[in-house]
């Protein structure tokens, strides 16, 4: 194949490196450099502050709030999405056991998929509007409920509490994404040989126990890529709070990527904002190789 | 379906008989239990979506006062409200517009890179790949100011070829990432076979290998179709005339001016008609598009 | 799916080569900072005369973006009607946004900003930060050009006395804030009326009122929680009208403590009154100004306050026959220093010209159209607002709430005060005095904690030595 290589190469990699480079690459290198600068963003005047941006986010207590809800997040997120996930996928795949300790899906499995599934269709913005009038105090869906049932007294403002608002916003967060890992976790199951599973139940381990011992461990991989991506979410969960809150009420539900957007596009900090983007990167940057590192565990090989 | 058939005989009743001991027992009532907790997950991510669509035929005062009513008649107008007033038709104009461009853009690169690095060895193939693939890692929001700047010294603010080639580029690390792992398991014996007929590399690649690999381009098209379609955050930065909003944005701008006027059903209307298309594709296409996007994860 | 050969980890191992990548060829791309290709707008000058005292080109094109809010956008383009009629060969854009931050702040990074803008709303751009980055045309060629059809006077002598201030930093004019505004508590006189209430002037009769008036099964008050800042108007009106107008000239001037003053603990302390006796209509945190002023001009709540667009946004769902009246608010006691009809009147509706506008002239002509006797008249017609322009009103037929404005005005006289600090300091109003108000009013936070809380956002901007500051006096 040495022949004609470089035409080809040249012809395949140069038009997606340059798209590449400009739109992707060279914006995330340069809020680095706007991160060293005074700029506000209304003119074209600067100056260069060296490392002050970074010296004034150490003290800024609205972006340590921030940073704390997207902790928060990062601890919550992913466990109780995969939490649920896994449960239903278990359900869902090896939830029925035949007549002589068989394993398959429950009944109904693929209709049950099709439905967890939707969310994953829909915009954020789509699923942040719609949120937002399910948790109405007045006309909404949840107060709504809660009445219908006399249980008027837990009905609530939820996204108007700073009590309840990022508990509201979690759970939306964890609606949108269950669907997609239970499907995940699901492809992931059916690879596992079923006489696995049926050994077990032939055992008589129940299925709390044929999760823990023999589904985790199998599925430690796929898990491990799920935390991943989860935490990158958790990182960021910038655009259903600008959907839903914008941070508030009294910044309850304020998130780094919101302190960056409101900063640099509301009071037209841009450095500052920009400053904010550079910690938030190395952020995102350490949870990786820190996910990497913990969840690394021997794989069961199978066969 | 045979699974449906072959489970309908292990209800619990017919378990207990045909099965002894403790653990028939346990079997049997969390049965119950976890199916119901199945169906229960089922209707909280239904019932939001076909909320929605009921709400979207209900009069304001019926959305306001009784949440969980049925709508007293079937308001076509709130429909067509959103339709023109809400601009929804216009932004599916040029959401359509963005999508035809990008997504062949994005499906044209991503597989000619994909394939590059798949199939040649050559100095910095690793260094490039991982340079595509990383971009998965970061959040968009961290480029959000440097990147407004970049497409307008380009001169393509606010305009839908910009925004074309700005998702083609945040589109490639995954299609890249996704497409050189397929291009990898393609046969090499078809294309050997093919240079030894005199076939150039570029015919090689647009005659044999493109169509050999059409299931793995067929699944990463329906993740950028999708991604692309449901875009909210770049075209808030990158378009800021709303007659150039595509719908995801131009929903959450309906979301908000309708905070000014109080006109709910059309809100709920414009929901309804936003949700529509991607739940219809899905609903046909199910198979492919949970394929699809979760393939790319599984490995 | 049988995509092989690739190990989960490679992905997790990209994301820090491409960190590294990104730094060494990053910073060679073009860079985004610095780049100022704004337009030279001097070749759009036209010759000065008698009737052109600007020297607008007259065909140069004209860009107008209005706020589209309660004031709606038709009479916008009314007075672009008016500016065609006396320049015909002028193209004219109007647009009418929502968010006027997302939509036109790029632009003015761009350096191709409209030539006009309504900049309101809450998604407005930072007044205070435009006039500090020199962002925004100085008024006063318009303010010293002849009024358009005020025979002998100066635009700057037609307008009615302060209005000009709100717009004034450090002695330069560069918003025009065109709209008069009163703000204060409203009520339905049909709803007063018919229950046989009347409107309290001290705070023991308002306390009793809302006792009657929750005994009849009417919500006394409510509040959009969205924006809890509504709420802070009253409170600090109140303190005003205790201690005088240096309540609010200290808390303009971010002085120590402005906040924690013994007059705003008193004034905070009554209307914390309301949300301790549960005189707020349920579920008010989770509002939005419509939803919560819906609710009021259906009969479930008797006060909301507001600023007089109140009338106009709330047009289509209020009732024939409500009759809506704005009053100051109540007297603490006889040692007030100001009377009960002192109110709270001030110029709104922030309109600028930025400095980079293509036609930076017309813009300012624009401005002088608005601020002829036809234009604030037809203004006032339409919107049923008055303007700065004094004598506007008059001879124009005016609905019930503005009636009321221009009774209470009339009535305030020289006792009617005013506070800018919001304007000055933008995020100090909307962000951090907001969260205060929404904390006080959802009863989970003292009135001293109220206060502790503005005083700490306002020392926080006092101490930001980026935000720049302003002092009047």
């Amino acid at each position: 194949m040495r022949h004609g290589k470089y035409p080809l190469l040249l012809a395949f990699l140069l038009p997606p490196l340059a798209i590449y480079g400009y739109f992707v690459v060279s914006p995330y290198a340069q809020t680095f450099l706007v991160a060293a600068t005074d700029w506000q963003g209304l003119s074209p005047d600067y100056n260069f502050v060296g490392l002050d941006n970074f010296k004034r986010l150490w003290h800024d207590e609205y972006v340590w709030n921030a940073l704390l809800h997207n902790v928060w997040l990062l601890l919550l997120l992913p466990v109780l999405t995969i939490a649920l996930s896994l449960f239903l996928a278990t359900m869902l795949n090896v939830g029925g056991r035949g007549g002589r300790g068989t394993v398959r899906g429950v009944r109904g499995s693929g209709i049950y998929k099709v439905v967890y599934f939707a969310p994953q269709m829909l915009s954020v913005s789509i699923i942040g509007v719609l949120w937002t009038q399910i948790y109405d105090p007045r006309g909404g869906l949840l107060n709504g409920l809660l009445r219908a049932v006399g249980l008027d007294g837990l009905a609530q403002v939820w996204l108007g509490d700073p009590n309840f608002a990022f508990w509201a916003l979690l759970a939306v967060m964890v609606w949108s994404n269950v669907g997609f890992y239970v499907v995940l976790f699901g492809a992931a199951m059916q690879a596992v040989p079923r006489d696995i599973y049926e050994a077990a139940a032939l055992d008589g381990a129940g299925r709390t126990r044929t999760l823990l011992r023999i589904t985790v461990p199998l599925l430690w991989d796929t898990i491990q890529v799920a935390w991943v991506y989860l935490a990158i979410i958790a990182m960021d969960g910038f655009a259903i709070v600008q959907i839903m809150t914008r941070g508030g009420p009294d910044f309850s539900t304020d998130v780094v990527g919101e302190r960056l957007y409101d900063t640099s596009f509301g009071e037209s900090k841009f450095g500052y904002g920009s400053a904010i983007g550079v910690v938030m990167f190395f952020l995102t940057l350490s949870i990786t190789v820190l996910a990497l590192r913990v969840t690394r565990r021997e794989r069961i090989e199978l066969s | 379906m045979s699974e449906a058939v072959s489970t309908a005989s292990t209800r619990p009743a017919t378990r207990a008989r045909t099965r002894v001991g403790r653990g028939a027992l346990v079997d049997g009532t969390l049965n119950v239990f976890s199916h119901g907790f199945l169906v229960l997950w089922a209707l909280m991510t239904a019932l939001p979506l076909l909320w929605a669509a009921l709400s979207a035929f209900k009069s304001d005062d019926e959305i306001l006062s009784d949440p969980w009513g049925l709508p007293s008649e079937l308001r076509w107008s709130n429909f067509s409200r959103a339709w023109t007033h809400g601009h929804i038709g216009l932004y599916f104009l040029n959401t359509g517009i963005v999508l035809l461009g990008s997504l062949t853009l994005t499906m044209l690169l991503g597989a000619t890179a994909a394939y590059a690095l798949a199939r040649y060895e050559f100095r910095g193939n690793r260094l490039i790949y991982f340079a595509f693939v990383g971009g998965m890692m970061f959040p968009v929001v961290l480029a959000f100011v440097p990147l407004f700047f970049v497409v307008r010294n380009a001169g393509l603010l606010d305009s839908l070829p910009g925004l074309m080639l700005v998702y083609t580029a945040y589109s490639l690390p995954f299609t890249v990432f996704f497409l050189t792992a397929f291009f990898r398991t393609l046969p090499t014996a078809v294309s050997e076979a093919a240079l030894i007929d005199g076939c150039g590399p570029f015919r090689l690649f647009f005659r044999v290998m493109l169509p050999m690999a059409k299931p793995g381009l067929i699944s990463v098209g329906i993740f950028n179709f999708l991604g692309h379609w449901n875009q909210y955050l770049l075209p808030v930065v990158l378009l800021k005339n709303d007659d150039k909003y595509v719908l995801a944005q131009g929903l959450a701008a309906l979301a908000v001016s309708e905070g000014y006027r109080g006109d709910y059903s059309r809100l709920f209307a414009g929901l309804t008609l936003a949700m529509l298309p991607v739940l219809v594709v899905y609903a046909v296409f199910q198979r492919q598009v949970q394929a699809g996007l979760t393939a790319g994860q599984m490995k | 799916m049988s995509v092989q050969d690739l190990s989960r980890r490679s992905l997790l191992r990209a994301g820090v080569s491409t960190a590294a990548v990104a730094g060494s060829a990053g910073l060679l791309a073009g860079c985004a900072l610095g780049d100022d290709k704004s337009s030279d707008n001097s070749g759009n000058k036209g010759t000065v005369s008698e009737k052109n005292p600007l020297g607008v080109k007259e065909d140069a094109a004209l860009e107008v973006v209005v706020f589209n809010g309660g004031f709606g956008e038709d009479y916008a383009k009314a007075h672009e009607a008016m500016y065609k009629e006396n320049f015909p060969k002028a193209e004219i854009k109007h647009e009418a946004v929502v968010e006027i931050s997302k939509t036109l702040q790029p632009r003015f990074v761009d350096g191709t900003p409209p030539d006009v803008i309504d900049n309101s709303g809450a998604g407005q751009i930072d007044n205070g930060g435009l006039v500090s980055q020199n962002a925004l045309a100085e008024l006063s060629p318009l303010l010293d050009a002849p009024s358009l059809d005020i025979t002998g006077k100066k635009v700057r002598e037609t307008l009615l006395p302060g209005a000009i201030e709100t717009g004034t930093f450090d002695g330069k004019t560069y918003i025009l804030n065109y709209a008069y505004t009163v703000y204060g508590l409203w009520h339905s006189t049909k709803l007063f009326t018919d229950k046989g209430w009347s409107v309290p002037k001290t705070w023991d009769d308002h306390i009793a009122l809302c006792k009657n008036i929750k005994a009849a099964g009417i919500a006394p008050w409510t509040y959009p929680g969205k924006h809890p800042r509504y709420m802070s108007w009253p409170v600090i009106s109140t303190a005003i009208k205790l201690a005088g107008p240096e309540v609010a000239m200290a808390i303009d001037n971010l002085e120590p403590n402005a906040w924690t003053s013994d007059a705003m603990k008193t004034a905070a302390d009554a209307w914390y009154q309301i949300v301790k006796d549960k005189y707020i209509l349920d579920g008010s945190a989770g509002l939005d100004h419509i939803q919560s002023e819906t609710e009021w001009a259906k009969g479930k709540v008797a006060f909301v306050s507001c600023g007089s667009w109140l009338e106009n946004e709330i047009k289509a769902v209020t009732p024939a026959g409500f009759n809506m009246a704005v009053t100051p608010t109540p007297s603490l006691g006889s040692g007030d220093k100001l009377p009960f009809e002192a109110i709270r009147g001030t110029a709104g509706e922030p309109f600028i010209v930025p400095a980079k506008a293509k036609n930076e002239l017309g813009g300012l002509e624009y401005l002088r159209t608005m601020l002829s006797m036809k234009g604030a008249k037809d203004f006032t017609g339409k919107v049923s607002s008055l303007t700065i322009v004094s004598g506007s009103a008059d001879g124009v037929q005016l609905p019930p709430g503005l009636t009321s404005c221009v009774d209470v005005l009339k009535a305030s006289g020289s006792n009617g005060f005013n506070w800018i600090y919001n304007i000055y300091y933008r995020k100090l109003e909307r962000n951090l005095v907001d969260a205060a108000c929404g904390e006080f009013f959802g009863g989970r936070s003292t009135p001293a904690e109220f206060l502790a809380a503005c005083q700490k956002g306002a020392d926080s901007i006092a101490s930001d030595t980026t935000i720049k500051k302003y002092k009047r006096s």
